[in-house]
């Protein structure tokens, strides 16, 4: 799988596309167009970081909105409570990948060492929690309403703005494809492949599983960021089931285990999102759009595991190599007798 | 005499792994056809191919002349195919009577009978009854599963090396068992232990690599030093 | 004192609800090592037919066999077609049950728009008791009665018929249970049926108890129940009761005296249960 990307047509083609989008808003001047594309790169790099836990690791959270969310709100309280100046958005990124690693590391830590069930309930009750906190804590959130913060001179332009998301997007996705083409990433690869022969072949599962969750955590953070400053806005939704599922959504239709999935991915529920609460005035059905991508989803965990990005890989490689569906993963303790 | 069960040419992998690469050998009605070779060699996983518990991709397994490989593995038992598990499956949290009770498929004087004529061979099980199975030796436990499979009117016993790990004397013991259960119904027996096979079986047939390679009389394997060197590795 | 017992109840009776939801979770867990996200759906979903059914037909007691009527149904059509394709799969299984929560819980808002709805107690379990001068609110008590006969009729059938024999068995060693001759397709469709019917009663019964039901009610139920779960044992039926009373009623003691920390209370209660005892508080095996 990883030549296929190391490929140099494919990185050709990247760029190209990269190149595409960095000059659209030059040539292309649609504000809602240029939104809608930057809400698709800030999520990309959420569903890339899910990715990392789901496709490369094999391991599922259901509370990845929880790091999403601190982002969002560091990056709120501290516009609003200090000055929108650089420095402050500087700290309070810093602040965010503090909070997140430490967060996704101990998470990490109390149930990775447990059966994949655990991860997921905990993660899930800890995104809960969050949400909890997000209301109760009102001197600093402001409840359920949440509020709204200026941002920074440089956050301002919404051209300049797209472009710091597009940015953001291309250096996660070369940084994650560095990472899970190191040593490092081939062995959360060879976990989720099979756990117990990567554990007796002498690595800790354990403290790779950790690694992997708090990267994870952290790039959430960084999306959570994003979507906070391109709202000027944040509320409690950020720490919602919501956010989660998009992330699951995009990860698993766009492809799992590939990274460019989850981009596509992203792209695909954000427009169909966007066309299809526009549909909304035809037929109230379409505010009920997200019970479509539920059914999808559903059928594609079951008959489609690879996604769009697996899927088109297998077909253009047939068996040539051995492509395995990466949400076909964990060492089922039955297979060993 | 009838052949009971018929495996021919049968495959099996696990995972990727190919394990059976070929078994074909038949069980005679009434008799003790045992089961020899190596460990790793597929004897295990040929019981539990018959079972249904690993699938077959190749051959046939004919159970009184009808196929029974790709059936589930319930509705095999059901056609009187009672299995005792080299790890003896007792679920050790159910006391022994429950042990026993969940097997029981006809609550009447015949199975009644049986048991009864059972739990006489095993007098530790009728002390133990209200005891959890986990408490149980390992000797118990053989016993247990022994009486579990043989409690309904089962025409054909598989027992996977029921000596393994067990005392000499306890090893007697659930030989003695055999022997007698022997009047009664058809066994396959797994075994490693020579001494028991070659009492207990009337014919053997060894399995090397996943394929049967030899097979005849019980008498033929007590003479033949060879043969019991080169596929057993014992003299 | 009057406090005291008053939040008891309350707790209790809260603890009863995340029972009837939780028991089912760990069962179908125990027998058939599933995790089932989508439980929750079940239990709002039984909420809102059997809510439904009791506005229109007037009988509350019509309202409660129909719920538990539907949760069953869609219980046997959950495992039939959406978890058995994914049997031994635990990264599948996680994210397609997850998936049919979200497919459930839309289905609601769909078939009965997205407001919440407001439940009744109908008159004859209205009002209260005093007891001395301690006063009993009928429908909690209601609620604690009807909890503690389901479990005491699921123990029952676990310890003393033939199914709950294969049952426990069947959590043991499910291979051997199939070689003794049961089929244990079918026994894993009578445990999700009998789990789905509790989740469903569940939810029938916290509509007049908390008086609206809402479609999201079942994922704020779901993550109560899943603490339960873990603190209880996961598999461990009796486990998940006594789990169930102990969330309950903190979560009843910390509303009233530090409201803001409920949640967190069960939170670290479960994070403290994992550190130290991964198999639960009541469960005898990891």
């Amino acid at each position: 799988m990883t030549k296929v990307f190391s490929n140099n047509r494919m990185n050709i083609f990247y760029m190209i596309v990269a190149l595409f989008l960095a000059v659209l808003p030059f040539v292309y001047d649609s504000r809602s167009t240029l939104i809608l594309l930057s809400q698709v790169f800030i999520f990309a790099v959420l569903a890339m970081s899910y990715d990392i836990l789901l496709g490369y690791t094999g391991i599922v959270s259901f509370g990845h909105a929880m790091f999403f969310g601190i982002g969002a709100y560091t990056v709120g309280v501290f516009m609003k409570r200090f000055e929108p100046e650089t420095s402050y958005f500087l700290l309070a990124v810093l602040v965010t990948i503090l909070l997140t690693a430490v967060v996704s590391y101990i998470v990490g830590l109390l149930t990775l060492r447990l059966k994949s069930h655990f991860y997921a309930m905990l993660t899930m009750a800890f995104a809960g929690l969050f949400l909890v906190l997000a209301e109760k804590w009102r001197t600093v959130t402001y409840g359920n309403d949440g509020f709204t913060f200026r941002v920074p001179e440089f956050l301002r332009d919404r051209t300049d703005f797209y472009l710091i998301c597009l940015a953001s997007m291309v250096i996660v996705f070369i940084l994650l494809k560095r990472f899970t083409n190191s040593p490092l990433g081939k062995v959360l690869q060879a976990i989720r492949e099979n756990e117990q022969r990567t554990e007796s072949l002498g690595y800790s599962v354990l403290q790779y599983k950790v690694i992997a969750s708090v990267v994870s955590g952290v790039l959430a953070g960084i999306a959570g960021i994003l979507y906070a400053v391109s709202l000027r806005f944040v509320n409690t939704s950020v720490f919602t089931m919501d956010i989660t599922l998009d992330a699951l959504l995009m990860t698993i239709i766009g492809g799992v285990g590939t990274l460019v999935g989850a981009i596509i991915g992203a792209g695909i529920i954000e427009f169909s999102h966007h066309w299809l609460t526009e549909l909304a005035k035809v037929h109230w059905i379409f505010e009920r759009w997200i019970i479509f991508f539920g059914i999808i989803y559903i059928l594609a965990v079951m008959f489609f595991p690879m996604g769009i990005v697996g899927s088109l890989q297998k077909l253009k490689f047939g068996r040539k190599k051995k492509t395995s569906a990466p949400v076909k993963s964990e060492a089922v303790s039955q297979g060993d007798s | 005499m009838s052949t009971l069960l018929k495996l021919d040419q049968v495959e099996t992998f696990i995972g990727q792994y190919h394990i059976l690469q070929g078994v074909s050998f038949e069980v005679p009605k009434g008799e003790v056809t045992v089961l020899l070779g190596r460990n790793g060699a597929g004897k295990t996983t040929t019981l539990r191919t018959i079972m249904g518990l690993n699938q077959a991709s190749k051959g046939s397994i004919q159970y009184k002349g009808g196929e029974i490989k790709g059936l589930a593995t319930y509705s095999i038992a059901n056609q009187g195919i009672g299995y005792v598990p080299e790890d003896q499956g007792i679920f050790a949290d159910l006391t022994v009577e429950e042990n026993i009770k969940v097997a029981v498929k006809k609550e009447n004087d015949e199975t009644r009978q049986r048991l009864d004529w059972i739990l006489n061979l095993f007098p530790d099980l009728k002390k133990f009854w209200k005891k959890p199975g986990g408490l149980l030796s390992g000797g118990q436990k053989q016993m247990l599963a022994i009486a579990r499979a043989y409690v309904n009117d089962n025409e054909l016993l598989l027992i996977d090396e029921p000596s393994k790990g067990l005392a000499p004397i306890v090893v007697e013991k659930v030989m003695e068992s055999i022997q007698q259960m022997k009047e009664k119904t058809t066994i396959i027996l797994v075994e490693q232990n020579f001494m028991m096979a070659s009492t207990i079986g009337d014919s053997f047939y060894i399995i090397d690599d996943g394929r049967t390679v030899s097979n005849g009389s019980m008498n033929i394997l007590r003479d033949d030093e060879e043969m019991r060197r080169k596929y057993l590795g014992i003299a | 004192m009057d406090v005291l017992i008053s939040l008891s109840l309350n707790g209790l009776a809260t603890g009863m609800l995340i029972f009837l939801l939780a028991a089912g979770l760990t069962l179908i867990f125990g027998l058939m090592d599933v995790l089932n996200f989508a439980h929750g759906g079940l239990f709002a979903w039984g909420a809102y037919s059997g809510i439904w059914i009791y506005t229109s037909t007037g009988s509350f007691l019509i309202g409660i066999i129909g719920a538990i009527i539907a949760g069953m149904i869609l219980g046997i059509v959950t495992e039939r077609w959406i978890i058995k394709p994914v049997y031994g799969n635990h990264v599948q299984q996680i994210l397609i049950t997850l998936g049919l929560m979200l497919v459930l819980s839309e289905m609601l808002k769909v078939v009965w728009g997205p407001n919440q709805i407001s439940a009744t107690t109908p008159d004859y379990l209205s009002g209260s008791w005093e007891v001395g001068n301690v006063i009993i609110i009928k429908y909690r008590a209601f609620i604690i009665a009807v909890g503690f006969t389901v479990f005491l009729l699921v123990q029952f059938l676990l310890k003393k018929t033939k199914i709950g024999l294969v049952v426990r068995a069947g959590v043991m060693n499910k291979e051997m249970v199939q070689s003794l001759g049961i089929n244990i397709q079918k026994v894993f469709m009578f445990v999700f049926m009998i789990g789905a019917g509790m989740a469903a009663l569940g939810g029938m019964l916290l509509g007049p108890y908390s008086g609206v039901i809402y479609a999201d009610m079942g994922m704020e139920f779901a993550i109560l129940a899943f603490i339960v779960v873990v603190i209880g044992g996961m598999g461990s039926f009796s486990g998940s009761v006594m789990a169930a009373i102990l969330v309950g009623l903190s979560g009843s003691f910390m509303a009233y005296y530090v409201p803001d920390l409920a949640l967190a209370a069960n939170m670290l209660l479960m994070a403290v249960v994992l550190i130290f005892r991964p198999q639960g508080l009541f469960g005898a095996k990891g």
